[in-house]
């Protein structure tokens, strides 16, 4: 990689003095030796965000063709038309999905953080007996993710089911109970790293001033961890949105279908709604692209201390 | 409790949180008892009463603080992650599967209804049937929607269920012909009794306490008696003409082979280990699988990372002008939910209508050729696999790089090293160190990356002739799944849940190697 002196990037600071190296200096290149420094970068860059968004931009033209079958979709329609959109609003329950999603996944990914805050807290302010092989059994834990038992978890929901009818198998309570199964797993090792930076002084200071180890965690701790808690927080509720297998295991209504489960119902091998789907696709997808798009930064730091989202 | 609010331990505010916080558990564990003990699901109260037990110490003892912050969430680690897992090892080891659903009582009283015959002077019953619109069996466990209203010849009118016969009291029955109307229960239609016949005609049986009542055609049933005798306490069923039946792996069968259905579920062993690994056709498909999921996520990783990091690279110079929007842009694939994505493709792929063969005025069968042992649709994955995981590679390795001293490369240009060979000896070294065990972590997300699979190709092509339902894109996750839960090649619990064991194993090994990478045993502290 051919890179001039004068360009080595500054660690630390990415993209903030862009501005600053608007000066002349590289515009004096002439255009073979712009090409060969600069221009290429560009290239590569138009080249994958060719990759990236063409499927992007069929969503969007699918989206608006006045018919719902492949086979009758031109790319620029004739006579775009909302009436996909007005489809999936009114006429399927889109917006119930939608809710549910939102309601499951989101209930469960503020729940999972808070029962993953105290176990960190647990281990990283506490001593206790067992504390070493309750934080290796986690970690162990972690590398099974629960989708490898869905057998036994269909079986055993469909039990449930049988002596509390509200909580078995065909429930989004049940669906919400079997995610927080997972809590532990997934955020307890992240949290309890950040915990770990915080200055055991603190807390040591406020349990001398008479707070409680409740008061302590409640009032000092999580109120200082609040940037990873959200990103865990996010970061559970993208797993959740995206979790596709259990759903379709354990929900049967198409009520109670979450938002992948009811718009991958709209596409199978005989029939499918491909212009209603779409619509659905860009309605359910934009928001979560925004979340992340806004939250790109702290959503890295999380990243690479963690895991990989699906 | 009173003790530590008194000495200044604890704040008003807590106690009255965990006074209320405990009266809710108690209240629902109650409750729960109630239900359990009413279902004789002995096991799960023994369970919930210990476990609410266990909560009211921890948070009523005063020396139990690090209990306090674990047991919630140990509770659904137990309930719904440990437990699991070791339930289906146990399933593993079962037969539990199509032909083999219900536990051996349900299973012999089910034969025992179903095999009767009808004596000449059975007493007969003018009939309607009924049903109470619900859902078919919710569970793997018996029900029915059917309901007989049966009328004797001295007219009293009984209702007739899976369960067992009711006498009606006058005026339950309102309405005639289609409005007729028993509880819940209206009749179904000429058109809806013929779709369901084979359940219903010689079928639909009423157990009674000596023999049964069975439907004969859509409007008569009759009395039957059963030609098979159960002595529990021997564990043998006799038949009228003398031969005896005894539990066998899941059927009751007699000394000549003959076996009565439905089987049961019963303990079989390693025999659906065996039949991954023994069987020739499903251990050749099994490990078809196997290869080519670790040939899958292994690629998933290799291409993204490759993808990812190029582009990281290009884009890491402060020359490059709307670094910042290329890289918000290139993010969105990642952004944009993996179900909608897989599914985006799907249409994309379409050999007659996809996008992409309008685009190159093609016809090319992206995800249906099963040429070279489906090459083609498996390529296809990747591609999407790719698409779907590059921009977090990218996200990775810009962090990544900008963590690397500029110095360090400088150095080796000033040593005399070309680009290419500084990236190799310098850059890339460095790079793996920070990435590496983010890669171990994407190889084993991807060795589970049910959604790309299953709603891209839904692990389809087919393979033609297989002994199991499997496709040429199946990974291990979705074999399983199609094991267990659909296709046409019926339900096996039992060997899907033996396919997960393997899983696990795999995991573990990817677990054992991923640990002594990172070293991260040594860090706990």
């Amino acid at each position: 990689m051919t890179t001039l002196p004068a360009a080595t990037p500054k660690p630390g600071s990415p993209g903030d003095n862009e501005r600053t190296h608007l000066a002349p200096k590289p515009r004096r290149l002439p255009p073979g030796l712009w090409f060969r420094h600069v221009g290429w970068r560009h290239l590569v860059g138009v080249l994958g965000l060719a990759f990236a968004l063409f499927p992007a931009v069929w969503v969007v033209s699918a989206s608006v063709n006045p018919t719902n079958s492949l086979a009758a979709m031109s790319f620029f329609p004739d006579a775009p038309t909302l009436n996909n959109y007005r489809d999936l609003l009114f006429d399927e329950p889109f917006l119930v999905w939608m809710r549910n999603s939102l309601v499951v996944a989101g209930g469960a990914a503020i729940t999972m953080t808070v029962l993953s805050a105290m176990a960190a807290y647990a281990f990283s302010r506490l001593r206790f007996a067992g504390r070493r092989v309750g934080l290796l059994a986690i970690l162990l834990v972690q590398m099974f993710p629960q989708l490898l038992a869905m057998v036994a978890l269909f079986l055993f929901m469909a039990r449930i089911g049988l002596v509390f009818p509200g909580l078995g198998t065909g429930t989004l309570t049940g669906l919400f109970l079997v995610y927080l199964g997972g809590a532990l797993g997934a955020n307890t090792w992240l949290v309890k790293g950040f915990f770990d930076t915080i200055p055991a002084d603190l807390d040591e200071a406020a349990k001398i001033d008479g707070a409680t180890h409740n008061q302590v965690f409640w009032q000092i701790i999580l109120p200082l961890s609040a940037p990873i808690l959200a990103v865990t927080t996010m970061l559970s509720f993208v797993f959740l949105f995206n979790e596709y297998i259990l759903a379709s295991i354990l929900i049967r209504d198409e009520l109670s279908f979450t938002l992948a489960i009811g718009l991958s119902s709209f596409i199978s091998e005989q029939n499918s709604q491909w212009g209603v789907f779409t619509a659905g696709a860009l309605l359910g997808g934009i928001p979560i692209i925004l979340l992340f798009l806004f939250l790109q930064r702290y959503i890295v730091s999380g990243l690479t201390a963690g895991g990989v989202k699906g | 409790m009173l003790n530590a609010y008194l000495d200044g331990r604890t704040s008003l505010t807590g106690i009255i949180v965990k006074i209320v916080f405990l009266g809710i558990v108690d209240a629902l564990a109650v409750f729960g008892l109630f239900l359990l003990a009413d279902a004789n699901a002995w096991t799960g109260f023994a369970l919930v009463a210990a476990a609410t037990i266990v909560i009211n110490w921890v948070y009523l003892s005063s020396r139990t603080i690090p209990l306090k912050y674990l047991v919630p969430g140990t509770i659904f680690l137990l309930l719904f992650q440990i437990y699991p897992v070791a339930y289906n090892g146990y399933i593993a080891f079962t037969n539990y599967g199509d032909g083999h659903i219900l536990s051996q009582e349900a299973a012999t009283q089910r034969i025992l209804s179903v095999n009767q015959r009808v004596p000449e002077d059975a007493e007969r019953y003018s009939t309607v049937v009924l049903s109470n619109g619900s859902d078919e069996a919710e569970a793997p466990a018996e029900s029915s929607d059917i309901a007989l209203l049966l009328t004797g010849e001295d007219d009293v009118q009984y209702l007739g269920t899976f369960e067992g016969l009711r006498e009606l009291e006058p005026g339950e029955v309102t309405g005639e012909g289609q409005d007729l109307r028993v509880g819940d229960y209206a009749p179904l239609t000429l058109l809806e009794a013929n779709e369901r016949s084979a359940e219903l005609v010689g079928a639909f049986t009423v157990p009674l306490d000596d023999g049964a009542i069975q439907l004969q055609t859509f409007t008569v049933a009759a009395r039957t008696v059963s030609d098979l005798t159960y002595d529990a306490d021997a564990e043998v069923i006799v038949r009228d003409d003398g031969t005896e039946f005894t539990p066998v792996e899941g059927y009751w069968t007699s000394d000549d082979g003959e076996t009565l259905t439905p089987g049961f579920r019963a303990f079989i062993g390693f025999d659906n280990f065996a039949a991954v690994l023994g069987n020739e056709d499903i251990r050749g498909e099994f490990i078809g699988v196997l290869i080519w999921t670790i040939v899958f996520a292994l690629m998933s990783v290799i291409t993204t990372f490759i993808l990812g990091l190029g582009l990281a690279m290009a884009l890491d110079d402060d020359r490059v002008r709307g670094k910042k929007i290329y890289r918000s842009l290139l993010i969105i694939p990642y952004a944009l939910p993996s179900f909608m994505t897989a599914l985006i493709w799907r249409g994309l792929l379409n050999q007659d209508f996809g996008f992409v063969n309008q685009l190159l005025g093609a016809d090319i069968p992206w995800l249906t050729s099963r040429a070279f042992n489906g090459l083609l649709p498996r390529a296809s994955t990747l591609l999407v696999n790719l698409w779907l995981g590059f921009p977090y590679m990218l996200l990775v390795c810009t962090g990544a790089l900008q963590a690397i001293p500029g110095e360090l490369k400088e150095a080796a240009k000033v040593d005399g090293a070309s680009g290419f060979r500084a990236f190799r000896s310098v850059t890339l070294p460095l790079l793996l160190v920070t990435v590496g065990p983010l890669l171990i972590a994407s190889f084993a997300f991807n060795f589970n990356n049910f959604n790309t699979i299953f709603l891209l190709t839904g692990g389809d092509p087919p393979i033609r002739g297989a002994a199991t339902p499997v496709g040429y894109t199946d990974i291990l996750i979705s074999y399983a799944y199609r094991l267990a839960f659909g296709g046409s090649g019926g339900v096996d619990y039992g060997l899907a849940a033996a396919v997960s064991v393997f899983i696990f194993m795999a995991v573990a090994v990817i677990t054992t190697i991923s640990f002594r990478r990172t070293r991260v045993l040594e860090e706990i502290n």
